[in-house]
């Protein structure tokens, strides 16, 4: 035996690829994710059609949507895909400008590699370079809003929605979004509550095929697809009490197991009776608070449904949480659990008409005219449930970007022109930088004109003449030289103030910092390793992550 | 296995598998070793890079930190695996320098394999090292350390950045230390001898994806992620009464094997409201103890939410039973296990309840907070870390974590010394000149002992792409002149500067660590080869085959 036999130190299916070629290979894998959605940026945008294992179809040009149906095996295509999501969840937009744009930046790194530039200096330089930008952004290539004019809100939530689906559309969409929001902003409260936009949580959208699409609307108040549970109870109440439960309005055994022995048969008798007097005390003390209306999340017996006929009380059942917690808000309610302690102010009085609609084949109830509805529900009519879910994707993103700007009321001109902007004066700045970070500096200055030249790609226009002439715009001396951009519906330039057409700030800027991050993430890397131990650091994050994938698999597996 | 002994009659011993000894196991073990190094030693230094481990199923976890490297690799051979408990060892003790010991502890086995080839016996280099190592901390000890009484805040924060400038927030070193030593202090307790303790595992770090790692905060207060029970509930308390509970508020059930015989039927309705009617006593028990926020490690019926409600309090379930125990700590609360007291009563004393100023359920990204702001009996820290995804947030995390352990060190032992190899090379002058002095057999032995310890700043230099050998020179000069001239004693302080490619005085350059971490990784390392050297026979059974194949 001599030291000629190789030694294994590693299990032999772990793989590993090291130094220039693995940095290679991250920045092609997240170009190639960038490339996928790169035809979804701008007015021009087409719609993919994605296929998931089961058959069904998605149609959309939401970037974050695309990405979430598509499985990628490159670990740094992972990685890129994980950023629409930061995206989606911090503001709810921007989703494909972030991955094109990390795609870009992570493409310009190539050349400093190439030529031997350590990666922790291109690091530092783009660091500074993100400090930079998101310092001019706000102070010199933003603009102030006024949030309570309707007009111009309305104005600035279409030219964000430029990209989707009907242009007939857009306009009640825009209504919408302003609407729902301004129904649920809950101002800085006195007490130092923080101002509150959930639109989550208090505005749902509902969904019901039929109808033009101008039907759509947000209800001043809370619509619910739920009949009352017996036909002779009234479906038309005007100013009704309502009253809130998340308890059954039936006999149900305790917690503890019983087991019953029966010696006389009376006592069989005497036990059913016992559950209809429970019934009907339950009900009495319902009835006592003289509610027209009940509301509850669980059953309610045949019995119980009786004895509320009979006092002329209408009755919602099995209600989901979330849709109880609306109208808790939308009429001022307490969800109450035990009718027996129920108060004359749990009741809910804010609601102005109940009323139900059969639209379709289908009863749905409404619970409107609500004097402060801080909750809402939006409507939505279309023709098909493929174009009801592509408005319900659109309509999300017009809600953020309401959302977005009330929230921050600061903007910046759309169409390229503030990547245009801030990609000049960045440029024009690092040429003061004397040391090696020069290159990188404005190499992620250059980056940024990737937006303009993809929303030009995207109109067909040509790209090398009309991005020469934006950049002399930008040039100029003018003040406000710094607007203009392209248009994305013709390829020509225009000026962003003049025609109205901006965006969130926000939006750009968290679009700017993740982009940036993740490249930095990925130009740090210089060794693969796969094929490790599953588990490990995080055993918590990882068994969340385990737990998350065993989840996903039998929906999978159903396909086969 | 009686039949695998058959199967396998070359064998002398009665046990199948392969035998290896003497100088082919030495030179196995070395060559494992230094391929775990290998592994490693590009991570090393402010200019060292990332590692992208991907998992079988696909999970990716970039990261710079030495043990995570390690720990998610599957390391097989045995030699091999002792480093990564190595490397688990200084992780779990000091918290950082985890690259540096696994490099330090491969050099001085290859160093090793050397000397044996020239018929040294292993004994013989193990007595040397150990001689080195205790003759190298006694020098640290003297001559190396700052001590930081006499050293303003600024040192700590030039510690904890030292220690993050390999990491991914490298370039928001100053954001992140000032964090960390904000952080340690205010979970700083008395340890009752004039001293502090900083139980920085009191430091609570939340992820959130979203924002840039510039928006990470630190929260002074403590940080639950956690909702409250009820939408209807008030999102923000101030002036809070705190009650921390480990039960739940459900309606109560028998245990099993308990029986009630119950003669009429109406006593079964009597048995079933009884049931809720305990659980609301309890509430109404803690409600009336003036308590406004009730945090449980259990559940919460939504029977008992509407009393919250009622009551304005906040409730929150499901929390976890650590994060409540600090809580309780913090607020100079009591975390209450159970409201039966002495007699068998049930009771709730408003001395359980803990205090802060504020309570908040805020918003980060999408997801939601509880923050307890300005507890009453003692400061408490979170760090909210923000990052474009999450394998960026994790990685921040492990960063943080060993900032905040090298600030502890700094803070509970009070010593520093210079980094960027400084401490390394000063040693290796200092052993080379105590080998010469030595007329025993270890004089080479403690040699190749400071030449193994050149390894870290020449794996500096190469990672940042300069001249590891110029450098190096220049260094030992430097420190050669700082121990035998009097007038040159500053030289002392003189380590690598990465970004120039110079020597420079890394005391004032703030380039600092804790002394206690590079005394226990030079020990561990220590420990580590001298393991390792001590083997000279490895007998690998082969598994056992299963019952199966037993064959009749």
């Amino acid at each position: 035996m001599s030291g000629g036999t190789p030694v294994i130190v590693l299990n032999q299916n772990t793989k590993r690829e090291q130094g220039r070629k693995v940095q290679l290979t991250n920045i092609q894998s997240a170009k190639t994710v960038a490339d996928v959605i790169r035809t979804c940026l701008g007015p021009q945008a087409m719609l993919k059609m994605l296929m998931d294992p089961m058959g069904g179809i998605v149609m959309t040009n939401d970037g974050n949507a695309i990405l979430r149906e598509i499985t990628v095996q490159h670990p740094a295509a992972k990685s890129m895909i994980e950023i629409a999501r930061t995206q989606d969840e911090e503001v709810g937009d921007g989703t494909t400008s972030v991955i094109i744009l990390a795609g870009e930046i992570l493409a310009v790194s190539t050349a400093f590699l190439e030529q031997s530039i350590h990666p922790t200096i291109i690091i530092t330089a783009y660091r500074q370079a993100l400090e930079d930008m998101l310092e001019m952004a706000s102070s010199r290539y933003s603009v102030d809003v006024d949030t309570n004019d309707t007009d111009k809100m309305h104005e600035l939530i279409r030219t964000c929605l430029g990209t989707r689906v009907h242009t007939q559309w857009n306009q009640v969409a825009c209504r919408i979004a302003l609407d729902a929001v301004r129904t649920v902003h809950k101002e800085r409260g006195s007490d130092g509550q923080a101002q509150e936009i959930d639109i989550k949580r208090y505005a749902r959208i509902e969904k019901i095929p039929g109808g033009s699409i101008e039907d759509s609307c947000v209800l001043d108040g809370i619509m619910i697809n739920k009949d009352v549970v017996h036909p002779q109870m009234r479906r038309r109440i005007a100013n009704p009490r309502i009253v809130l439960l998340d308890c059954d309005l039936e006999y149900k055994k305790g917690e503890s197991q019983t087991n019953v022995e029966i010696r006389q048969e009376e006592d069989f008798t005497r036990l059913l009776q016992l559950e209809e007097e429970y019934i009907k005390t339950v009900c009495q003390a319902v009835l006592a608070v003289k509610p027209d209306l009940v509301i509850t999340e669980k059953g309610v017996s045949d019995l119980a449904q009786h004895y509320l006929v009979k006092a002329g009380v209408s009755v919602l059942r099995r209600l989901r949480r979330t849709d109880q917690w609306r109208v808790a808000r939308a009429i001022g309610a307490t969800i109450v659990n035990r009718p027996d302690e129920l108060k004359e102010e749990d009741i809910g009085t804010g609601c102005g008409l109940f009323e139900v609609r059969k639209i379709g084949d289908e009863y749905y109830s409404y619970l409107v005219q609500c004097r402060n509805p801080k909750a809402c529900t939006i409507v939505l009519r279309g023709p098909s449930k493929d174009i009801l879910n592509e408005m319900d994707r659109s309509l999300n993103d017009a809600l953020n970007v309401a959302r977005n700007i009330v929230l921050k009321p600061k903007l910046c001109p759309g169409g390229g022109a503030f990547e245009m902007a801030i990609a000049h004066a960045v440029s024009e700045k690092g040429k003061a930088l004397t040391t090696v970070h020069q290159g990188p500096y404005r190499a992620l200055a250059a980056a940024l004109e990737v937006i303009p030249r993809t929303l030009i790609q995207n109109c067909g226009a040509n790209v090398i003449r009309t991005l020469t002439a934006l950049r002399a715009k930008h040039a100029g001396t003018e003040p406000e030289d710094w607007m203009w951009g392209v248009d994305g519906e013709t390829g020509k330039l225009r000026h962003m103030k003049a025609d109205g057409i901006w965006e969130p700030l926000s939006v750009k800027n968290q679009v700017l910092k993740t982009a940036t991050e993740t490249a930095i993430l990925l130009l740090r890397i210089d060794d693969i390793v796969s094929g490790t131990k599953k588990g490990g650091v995080e055993g918590a994050a990882a068994a969340a992550k385990a737990a998350a994938n065993e989840a996903a698999q039998p929906a999978a597996g159903g396909d086969e | 296995s009686a039949m695998a002994g058959n199967a396998n009659t070359s064998n002398l011993l009665m046990v199948s598998g392969e035998r290896l000894t003497g100088e082919s196991v030495r030179h196995q073990n070395v060559v494992a070793a230094a391929s775990i190094a290998n592994i490693v030693k590009t991570s090393l230094g402010p200019v060292g890079l990332d590692k992208m481990l991907v998992d079988d199923v696909g999970d990716v976890t970039i990261t710079n930190d030495g043990a995570t490297i390690l720990k998610l690799l599957e390391v097989e051979h045995p030699a091999a695996k002792i480093l990564v408990e190595l490397a688990q060892l200084q992780d779990e003790e000091v918290g950082d320098g985890t690259t540096s010991v696994v490099l330090v502890a491969a050099e001085l086995l290859k160093n090793a394999e050397e000397l044996m080839s020239l018929k040294i016996h292993p004994t013989t280099i193990i007595s040397g090292y150990r001689l080195a190592c205790r003759e190298a901390v006694k020098f640290i000890n003297e001559r190396l350390v700052i001590s930081v009484d006499d050293l303003a805040r600024d040192n700590i924060v030039n510690a904890a950045k030292t220690s993050m400038s390999s990491k991914i927030i490298g370039c928001d070193a100053e954001l992140f230390a000032a964090m960390a030593v904000d952080a340690a202090m205010a979970v700083r307790v008395a340890d009752g001898k004039g001293g502090h303790r900083y139980p920085i595992k009191a430091v609570n770090v939340l992820k959130a994806h979203g924002g840039s790692t510039r928006d990470s905060v630190l929260i002074n207060g403590y940080a639950l992620n956690c909702t409250v029970g009820s939408v209807q509930m008030p999102k923000r308390i101030t002036n809070a009464k705190i009650a921390c509970l480990d039960f739940s508020l459900q309606k109560s059930k028998m245990k099993l094997g308990i029986q009630l015989v119950i003669e009429t039927p109406e006593q079964l309705e009597l048995m079933r409201a009884r049931e809720s009617d305990l659980t609301k006593e309890r509430v109404q028990k803690i409600m009336a103890s003036g308590a406004n926020v009730i945090l449980t490690t259990g559940s919460i019926d939504d029977l008992c939410m509407k009393y919250f409600v009622e009551a304005g309090a906040m409730a929150v379930r499901r929390c976890k039973k650590i994060d409540l125990k600090r809580i309780a700590k913090a607020t100079g609360g009591q975390f209450v296990v159970s409201m039966t007291n002495l007699e068998g009563e049930e009771s709730f004393d408003a001395s359980l309840l803990g205090q802060a100023e504020c309570v908040a359920q805020e918003r980060i990204s999408d997801d939601e907070l509880i923050v307890i702001r300005g507890p009453k009996s003692r400061s408490a820290a979170s760090i909210v870390l923000r990052g474009a995804n999450d394998f960026y947030c994790d990685e921040m995390e492990r960063s943080v974590h060993d900032a905040l352990c090298v600030v502890k060190r700094v803070l509970e032992g009070r010593q520093l010394v210079p980094g960027g190899g400084a401490v390394e090379v000063a040693l290796n002058i200092y052993l080379e000149n105590y080998a010469t002095s030595l007329a025993s057999r270890e004089q080479m032995a403690i040699a190749e002992f400071a030449r193994a310890l050149l390894c870290v700043p020449k794996q500096l230099a190469v990672n940042a792409a300069q001249d590891s050998t110029e450098l190096l020179a220049q260094l030992r000069a430097r420190h050669n002149a700082s121990q035998v001239k009097k007038d040159c004693a500053a030289y002392k302080w003189f380590g690598l500067d990465l970004q120039e490619g110079k020597v420079r005085d890394n005391k004032e350059a703030g380039v600092l660590e804790p002394a206690v971490s590079k005394i226990k990784s030079l020990k561990f390392a220590t420990e580590a080869a001298i393991t390792i050297l001590r083997i000279d026979d490895q007998i690998k059974l082969t598994p056992e085959a299963p019952p199966s194949h037993g064959g009749h």
